[in-house]
């Protein structure tokens, strides 16, 4: 079992630096942009070489990036080029955020697309199926910052069930909390849940068409125990697999629900740091939501490996 | 055979009739969607009754009228005018953005699966890489540093479809590969090229072609979201992304300014996705049951 | 039943009567007959061979006694008895109670055919749980003995592991523990020497004469392999694109084979002091179930045919105890 943790944590961590590395690249590749950034349009070259020799934004590339690096490995993140704040106080007051958004947003996903999912799959190709598989072609095809819309239009300005953003910490008013973040939650949670039904349901028919299914039915068992005995745990851990895939889409929508709800978190930030134009700030909060993905998708990805007493998962080209 | 062999010509409505059409169900409801996207894009000068950039300032925030039927907005702004001019934003991007994608992604996944190896191993690592960030980050990311502009958000979506499709495109090149054919072409002397073209190529269309169905709707999703942000079409230009954000203001006293733009993006999103979906039950249903 | 049938243990009551079974797979306009108008018995302590190549419709056969057949195939007509009682009349539940208590099956493929998420021990010692309400840990124990007499060395140790820890043969018998676990009257062993090797083979084969023997189990074996059907068989039914062809005690049938198909297949099967020159494969193939002939369904590949072949023959008397399915036999022919 030590190996398994092991094997998956060895490929991890390369990906993670790789990460950081294209997300650095990505952010320093024109030469004076951030400089230009910073100063504004109008500035002369020689400010441009002064804020450059400032940052050190002059030194060869590979240089700024193991600099970077191995500030970033110790929380030091820069400063941000409009407050001159350190960049690592703020990620972390803001993560709590953002991860309580991810959290609520994969459980009601989950709880929509297993069960769903599930019972697609055991009525495969009566209406049913039919029906719930166009459903959810249909929610998914909703784009979630207009779902975010009509939620505060419908529960907020018509009915004031909810408030419409703004944000209070879990510890402080717990009701007050979810209240807040029930929205948020939903407008991400739901049309993530439309894929990961299509995985839920491709993975049970699969499960559902086995040899060993037939194996417990001949034994005599009813459907109720051969879905979940046998078929349900199977699912599962198929499904496991591959959900991890879906993370990247609940993740990234975070930056525009974070925006629409007024909630301060790190997806906010990346806002932040391209509105004011500052490169510490947005690739910080950018590398952030990227990892947070990233040990996500890690995360369950070990799970399923644990659960399957194969421990033949694969990573290699998903 | 049918005992109702057929006892001459029949009626073209007749054959028409014929046709199973529940079995083309969503192949129809999509193209149907996604033909009404591409005509309001195509045709939108014609089909607008007003200029989407003319202003009124003393019919702000009208709502849905004879003359205006789907109201004004906060420039007193046509919003049918302007929501279909967006459509034209968002089927260009798309469009692009694909051609982008599909292009290099393609080029890239051929390349892997024939020659196998060191070059296959850091291609795919390398699209591995860049499929692991979340696509909407990605794009903003980019955009930041490319500049906000309409164009920069064709190039940046591109290049998040890239790794998508070169997995496609891998894979069916390695399922082609497995066919003798190409062992009897090598055989004979022909190059590698060729037989990437005249073999291979043809043999990957199928699949890309699905998958291209359902690139064409996270574009348009991505170019909202994008122009949403502030980071895409920048206004007066109309696309469903700016103005929706803008609308979003207004939601009080104007409701409609934020269901329209949506609920734009939604048809244009949900007819690609039917289509995608119609087309792979109609080249191969087996697919059905996959993810 | 013909008077083979009937000659056969008279006096005893069947275990399990299939009478005129007809099914059905969907599939395009018109539906194919996999099984058609097929008759076999299986008597108390007897082993019955089922011989087929394989989409002859050995396995249909087999899971409509217990009604698991695949969803585009359905029971189409006649009637699946087990001591007298229909099963094909019976409703979900009671056929529940029946299922893995008084009919088991080991099914092909034991790896496919095993849980790969659950241990062993506790998919072997399954039917204990939902048949007689036994706890799980009973159950488990139940399970250990159960590997124990299936000759699994260290029983208590392979009951914690999981079926891809198993080899072949340890597989095939961990299904042939779950199967025996209530005592059933009926044992439906399918293919259940494919994919093993001889050494492997001959253990299990060796473990199901000892279940026959210890608990009186009626067996229906079915195979494609003519060699386990002498070894092993008390009669056998030669089945062929859906029909039987031909049915008997094995010692008529080996000694005097009737139907060309049989003959066919006795010849090609390697035996020791063989030749190349003597192993024969059969020109053709079996026709698909959505493209069967109007008449005989062997006389595209059969080197006896005539005129006669052009409507579907009835099922003749050999001799005693041995009836063929084909004109050769009509008016001494043969």
């Amino acid at each position: 079992m030590l190996r398994v943790i092991l094997i998956r944590l060895a490929v991890f961590v390369p990906t993670l630096l790789a990460t950081s590395l294209v997300l650095f690249i990505t952010v320093n590749v024109v030469p004076g942009s951030a400089a230009r950034a910073a100063l504004g349009i109008d500035a002369t070259p020689q400010a441009i070489a002064r804020f450059e020799a400032e940052q050190g934004l002059d030194r060869p590339l590979h240089v700024q990036y193991l600099d970077w690096l191995w500030g970033a490995l110790r929380g030091d993140f820069g400063t941000s080029f409009q407050n001159h704040l350190p960049v690592g106080r703020e990620l972390l007051a803001r993560l709590p955020v953002t991860l309580e958004l991810a959290a609520l947003a994969f459980i009601i996903a989950n709880l929509i697309a297993l069960p769903f999912g599930a019972l697609a799959a055991y009525h495969h190709q009566r209406r049913v199926d039919t029906g719930m598989s166009f459903l959810a072609t249909v929610m998914g095809s909703v784009p979630n910052f207009w779902l975010a819309t009509l939620l505060i239009l419908i529960l907020s300005l018509k009915l004031r069930v909810l408030p419409a953003g703004g944000y209070v910490a879990l510890r402080e008013d717990p009701a007050r909390n979810l209240s807040l973040m029930l929205m948020p939650a939903i407008s991400l949670g739901v049309v993530s849940s439309a894929l990961l039904f299509r995985i839920m349901r491709a993975k049970m028919i699969e499960v559902l068409s086995s040899d060993y299914i037939r194996t417990a039915l001949a034994k005599g068992a009813a459907t109720g125990v051969v879905l979940w005995r046998h078929a349900l745990r199977n699912g599962l851990i198929t499904f496991l697999t591959v959900g991890a895939v879906e993370f990247g889409w609940l993740f990234g929508g975070v930056v525009i629900i974070e925006d629409i709800f007024l909630l301060p978190g790190v997806g906010q930030l990346v806002l932040v740091g391209i509105i004011n134009r500052d490169y510490p700030v947005l690739l910080a909060s950018a590398l952030t939501v990227t990892v947070v993905v990233l040990t996500a998708n890690m995360l369950v990805d070990l799970l399923a490996a644990l659960l399957d007493p194969r421990h033949v998962h694969v990573r290699a080209l998903r | 055979m049918s005992i109702h062999a057929a006892a001459g010509p029949r009626s073209p409505g007749e054959r028409l009739a014929q046709i199973p059409w529940k079995r083309y169900r969503l192949l129809v409801i999509g193209g149907a969607l996604v033909g009404i996207v591409v005509l309001a894009a195509a045709f939108a000068d014609v089909i607008s009754p007003s200029s989407p950039y003319e202003i009124d300032v003393t019919n702000r925030l009208q709502p849905p009228s004879r003359t205006h039927w789907l109201g004004t907005d906060e420039f007193g702004r046509d919003v049918l005018s302007r929501a279909v001019h967006a459509a034209r934003i968002s089927v260009k991007v798309a469009v692009v953005a694909v051609s982008v994608g599909l292009t290099g992604g393609t080029l890239i996944g051929i390349t892997a699966g024939y020659f196998g190896g060191v070059v296959d191993l850091v291609l795919m690592r390398s699209m591995e890489l860049l499929f692991s960030f979340p696509a909407i980050l990605l794009a903003i990311v980019l955009m930041a540093v490319l500049g906000t502009s309409v164009l920069n958000a064709m190039v940046a979506i591109g290049i998040i479809f890239i790794p998508g499709f070169s997995r496609l495109a891998r894979a069916a090149t390695q399922e082609v590969l497995r066919q003798q054919y190409i062992e009897a072409a090598h055989t004979i002397g022909m190059s590698d090229r060729r037989i990437l073209l005249g073999e291979i190529l043809p043999n990957v269309i199928t699949p890309l072609l699905v998958e291209a169905m359902a690139a064409f709707a996270y574009a348009v999703l991505l170019e909202s979201s994008l122009s949403f942000l502030g980071l895409g079409a920048q206004p007066p230009e109309p696309s469903w992304g700016n103005m929706l954000n803008t609308g979003r203001g207004f939601m009080d006293q104007a409701p409609w300014l934020g269901v329209v733009p949506g609920l734009a993006m939604f048809i244009a999103v949900l007819g690609f996705n039917l289509l995608g979906d119609g087309l792979r039950d109609f080249l191969d249903p087996h697919l059905r049951d996959g993810a | 039943m013909s008077t083979a049938e009937s000659d056969r243990r008279s006096g005893q009551r069947a275990v399990l009567e299939i009478d005129h079974l007809t099914v059905e797979l969907a599939g395009g306009r018109r539906a194919a007959r996999v099984v058609d108008d097929v008759s076999l018995a299986v008597f108390p302590r007897e082993i019955v061979g089922l011989i087929g190549e394989s989409g002859s419709g050995k396995t249909m056969t087999a899971l409509s006694i217990l009604r698991l057949l695949p969803r585009a195939a359905s029971i189409a007509g006649g009637e699946i008895r087990l001591g007298g009682a229909s099963l094909t009349s019976m409703s979900e539940a009671e056929l529940r109670r029946i299922r893995g208590r008084r009919i088991a099956m080991i099914p092909q493929n034991p790896m496919s055919a095993m849980n790969p998420v659950l241990r062993i021990g506790a998919q072997v010692g399954e039917p204990y749980v939902l048949h007689r309400g036994v706890r799980w840990t009973d159950a488990v124990a139940q399970a250990v003995r159960l590997l124990r007499d299936v000759h699994l060395p260290l029983p208590e140790e392979r009951a914690v592991e999981y079926p891809h820890q198993f080899s072949g043969g340890m597989q095939q018998r961990a299904m042939t523990a779950m199967a025996i676990a209530l005592e059933p009257q009926l044992l439906i062993a399918d293919e259940p020497t494919t994919a093993l090797d001889v050494t492997i083979q001959a253990q299990v084969l060796r473990l199901l004469l000892e279940i026959r023997d210890r608990h009186g189990t009626a067996t229906l074996l079915i195979t494609h392999d003519l060699g386990v059907i002498a070894e092993m068989c008390d009669w056998v039914y030669v089945m062929y694109a859906g029909r039987i062809l031909e049915q008997g005690s094995v010692e008529r049938i080996f000694a005097r084979p009737s139907h060309p198909y049989t003959q066919a297949l006795m010849r090609a099967t390697p035996t020791v002091d063989a030749t190349d020159a003597d192993l024969a494969s059969i020109p053709g193939s079996i026709p698909s179930p959505f493209e069967l002939p109007a008449g005989c369904r062997f006389a595209d590949r059969c080197p006896s045919r005539f005129e006669r072949c052009e409507r579907e023959p009835l099922l003749l008397d050999v001799e005693a105890s041995h009836s063929a399915r084909c004109w050769l036999l009509e008016d001494g022919r043969e």
